[in-house]
């Protein structure tokens, strides 16, 4: 890697020392190490499906506060509140706080830390240059800590708004902390400009006992931007873990789920929809590691991939020795609509324990003709049959949103993506 | 529990006691230990190399020193010294034996401990009326013998060693060695291209089903060196072959690398069916010696409608790290592979295949079994890649792993990698151990538990077991220690 590029993000590391409390030697080890290992390279197995060379060539500097004021998109349905982060800076005045701060904790991460500084050694440091850089360079987010027994109905939205930022990263740090018998659910939306930026972002999560966590990505970049995201996700005895992720935007966009299972009962689903249109690539990574026995997961997902679109998925289930009874299945679905474009996976098992049922299924190819012959034979014009399809392609991957709006909202959008590529 | 511990014994049964594990005494030719230039020169001298066959050592051995070794497989094992090892063992002969009558009666015996029918006349112990195999015997570095080569020659077949058919048929050789694994293909590829000493070469001629089944038999006997042979097969327009390998060592506390190359390539219609029954020494039960087993193993399925099979039970070595892989170039060429893998104690085994679909209506089809007991890890590692001028390709992928030890690992790495629409790619991949309810089903028919296991590991390979030919599929038989319900064959 350029060495100017390193030497960039040491620099913006530097200024940011001192700007979260109690963070400042985690942050000195982040840009050491990634110094120190760089981005990872096509070769690195986890990185095979994506083209880092955007972030090698230069560095993306911090993002400044949007000079016009950003167009904040609709709620898709009642919220407790809204959070809204531009060019990677929450914004309080285009927040709607709601009445969550009567039940739960939520601040920013500086409040956060200034606080608790001591809490600083709970972040998730990392593990490739990506994520370390993360850590290093991370200003700014919010900390949702929602007590034991207390069930928030209605979803709490963060929202994610890059403008006017060229050549800008913004790397963002959001906290979920779900207390004993705690319910809740998170819709994180990313949208932006044309401008070629760069959002990079974390949320870490834990999931105590007894405890629901829903989770909501909806991601819609625009068409230049570059966009790694990751979650990780511990959940605790008898804890639910529920994550729905739709991908729509970035030029190269890719997300990464980790989830531990730490506890007996713990329970996870991890599910996703993308889809790729002309030069888009989205990659999709998932690492879920049964530590203790009787914990469940099973994960569903679908991608379609349009000209020139690369669609990967990379999910890894972990079952850890003496993990007994694990049940975790996967299933991997990839449609692709024309020779320029093109469908990765790889659903990986490791597993060593005995007592487990695991399974994967995965398959690969394009719309079935005789069904669409079927609906055509029966009035339905090819353009509409075909959409239908693809609806319900996705529709299981979207199926465990628990809130019909959301749901509605995001079938609407794989039509409304359909709809705009008129010959297929 | 009863069941697992009845399975762990099967398992045992099959790869506990190595019953090769015995030595010959012979007096060998070695090369000096180590690998340079020169050994390489000794190699090439030793066996009467034309002069280009030495040049393209040299170049591979150059090109060798330049490559790192990988360490991508799910197998851990301490670093090779390459410099502690022999390149070169062969049994002492005087003149060369010209029959099989000259062959030192020593070597003879060994074989007949193997139960390898290095004798013409001899038919597979156990199996009546079994047909007739033509036997590629090789000894540490060394083919020893090679059988029915008259009554090959017959009906046009050239089966000899690679030794040979690099002095006979020189351009044969040169244009197919190397043309489906390059030398830079791989680390252990390039260092087999080096130093490689001996293997098969087999050219099946327009039309011609080869009248027999073609096999050779690998022997590693002396100590500290390692195996490098090459196999290559060449399946002419409409030709049918089908070729069998198997592969012993005696026990030794160190461990020996065994890194061959196989390249098949089948023309215009033809068929190679590739059996493979690998049972080098595991090592002990604590993991001491054994054979680290590095293969590169691919096929061309270079003609039209042209067929590769792989089949494969692999149950020894120390460590397994090998690929049978298939390159579909041919329109409608078919690409198959069965493999049955087990492991126990310290065994590490990290197999799986390749299927490059390049052409238009190329099928494949994946069909692998795991089943780790012990302390073991056994990964399945496979691609399924298509091309995006391959039209209606079609692949089916199914790896199933049984666990029956809660000490052992099963992984599974599938890739799929898919540019065109037309493509119908399927996979799938379950994880399980013998279930209770499965047990207890046979054992309310009146089975007790060690047939019921027998039965539930019986039918979890049987889907491989069946594609082996039944001259094999006795000795895979043997070796999973089960009866395979008279569905072979």
């Amino acid at each position: 890697m350029d060495d100017a590029v390193t030497r960039s993000y040491e620099k913006q590391a530097e200024s940011l020392m001192g700007a979260l409390a109690g963070t400042d030697e985690l942050r000195a080890q982040a840009i050491k190490d990634f110094a120190a290992q760089g981005f990872p390279h096509a070769k690195a197995e986890d990185w095979r499906y994506s083209d880092l060379r955007a972030l090698r060539a230069e560095a993306f500097e911090p993002a400044t506060h949007a000079g016009e004021k950003p167009e904040i998109p609709a709620a898709m349905t009642e919220c407790a509140a809204r959070f809204v982060f531009v060019n990677g800076r929450f914004s309080e005045s285009r927040s709607d706080m709601g009445d969550l701060w009567q039940a739960a904790s939520v601040r920013p991460l500086a409040n956060h830390f200034m606080a608790n500084p001591d809490r600083a050694t709970e972040l998730v440091r990392g593990r490739d240059g990506v994520g370390l850089l993360n850590t290093a360079l991370v200003k700014d987010g919010m900390v949702i800590s929602i007590p034991a027994g207390v069930e928030i109905d209605d979803p709490v939205e963060i929202i994610h708004i890059m403008t006017n930022a060229a050549d800008c990263a913004a790397h963002t740090r959001h906290i979920v902390e779900l207390g004993e018998g705690a319910s809740a659910h998170i819709v994180e939306r990313f949208i932006g400009d044309d401008l070629a930026y760069w959002t990079n972002s974390v949320l870490q999560a834990r999931v105590a006992e007894k405890a629901v966590l829903h989770h909501t990505r909806l991601q819609e970049e625009g068409m230049n931007a570059l966009h790694t995201s990751k979650t990780h996700v511990n959940v605790d005895a008898d804890g639910q873990y529920h994550a729905t992720c739709l991908s729509l935007g970035g030029k190269m966009a890719r997300f990464e789920a980790h989830v531990r299972m730490m506890v007996d009962g713990a329970n996870a689903t991890v599910d996703g929809v993308a889809l790729t249109g002309t030069g888009q690539s989205h990659d999709t990574l998932t690492h879920i590691s049964h530590s203790m026995p009787h914990t469940t997961s099973d994960q569903i997902f679908r991608t379609v991939a349009d000209t020139r679109g690369k669609s990967s998925f990379q999910g890894k289930v972990t079952v850890e020795k003496d993990a007994q009874k694990v049940e975790a299945d996967q299933s991997f679905k990839a449609l692709v609509f024309d020779r320029t474009a093109e469908a990765n996976a790889k659903p990986e098992l490791e597993i060593f324990a005995d007592d487990v049922k695991c399974s994967h299924g995965a398959t690969v190819g394009e719309l079935d003709e005789k069904a669409i012959f079927y609906l055509t034979s029966r009035g339905i014009d090819p353009k509409t049959a075909r959409q239908m399809l693809v609806e319900a392609f996705t529709a299981e991957a979207l199926e465990r949103v628990e809130n019909d709006d959301i749901r509605t909202a995001m079938t609407a959008k794989v039509n409304a993506w359909m709809a705009a590529r008129a010959s297929k | 529990m009863a069941g697992t511990a009845e399975a762990q014994k099967q398992v045992e049964d099959v790869t506990g006691e190595y019953k090769y594990g015995f030595v010959t005494d012979i007096d060998m030719d070695m090369a000096p230990k180590g690998l340079s230039e020169d050994v390489i020169r000794f190699i090439s001298a030793k066996k009467e190399e034309p002069e280009w066959m030495l040049e393209w050592r040299l170049k591979a051995y150059q090109a060798w020193l330049k490559m790192e070794e990988p360490d991508w497989a799910k197998v851990n094992f301490p670093k090779i010294d390459y410099q502690d090892s022999y390149y070169f063992a062969a049994p002492k002969k005087k003149d060369g034996p010209k029959s099989l009558d000259e062959v030192d009666p020593e070597l003879l015996a060994t074989y007949e401990k193997l139960g390898i029918p290095i004798r013409e006349q001899e038919v597979l112990a156990g199996v009546e009326g079994a047909a007739k195999v033509a036997v590629d015997a090789v000894f540490d570095s060394v083919s020893v013998a090679t059988t029915f080569r008259e009554e090959l020659k017959k009906a046009g077949v050239i089966f000899m060693s690679i030794s040979e058919a690099i002095r006979e048929y020189p351009d044969m050789v040169k244009k197919y060695m190397a043309s489906v694994v390059p030398v830079r293909d791989n680390y252990f590829a390039a260092l087999n291209c080096a130093v490689f000493t001996d293997g098969t070469f087999v050219y099946i001629p327009k039309g011609v089903r080869c009248p027999m089944e073609l096999s050779t038999y690998f022997r590693i006997n002396a100590e500290n060196t390692g195996q490098f042979e090459r196999t290559l097969i060449v399946a002419d327009e409409g030709s049918y072959v089908s070729y069998l390998e198997g592969c012993t060592a005696p026990m030794r506390d160190e461990n020996q690398l065994h890194a061959a190359v196989v390249e098949l390539i089948a023309l215009d219609d033809a068929e190679i069916k590739y059996s493979t029954v690998q049972n080098w020494y595991p090592g002990d039960k604590d993991g001491k010696g054994g054979i680290y087993n590095f293969v590169t193993k691919r096929a061309l399925c270079k003609g039209k409608n042209s067929k590769v099979s792989w089949t494969q039970v692999e149950t020894g070595s120390a460590v397994t790290w090998k690929y049978p892989s298939c390159v579909l170039a041919g329109e409608g060429s078919v690409g198959e592979f069965y493999s049955v893998a087990v492991t126990n104690n310290y065994q590490q085994a990290d197999t799986g295949t390749k299927m490059i679909h390049m052409a238009p209506n190329t099928s494949s089809t994946i069909i692998s079994k795991g089943i780790s007991a012990g302390k073991s890890q056994n990964t399945y590692r496979g691609l399924v890649k298509v091309l995006s001028g391959a039209e209606n390709v079609r692949n089916y992928t199914q790896c199933d792993s049984l666990l029956v030890s809660s000490e052992c690992g099963a992984h599974t790495v599938p890739y799929i990698e898919v540019k065109n629409p037309t493509a119908t790619i399927e996979h799938e991949a379950t994880t399980s151990k013998i279930s209770e309810d499965q047990l207890f089903y046979c054992r309310a028919r009146g089975l007790d538990e060690e047939e019921a296991v027998a039965m539930i590991v019986n039918g979890f390979c049987k889907e491989v077991m069946q594609h082996l030919p039944m001259e094999f599929a006795v000795e895979a038989q043997k070796l999973l220690g089960i009866s395979l319900e008279g569905s072979v064959g």
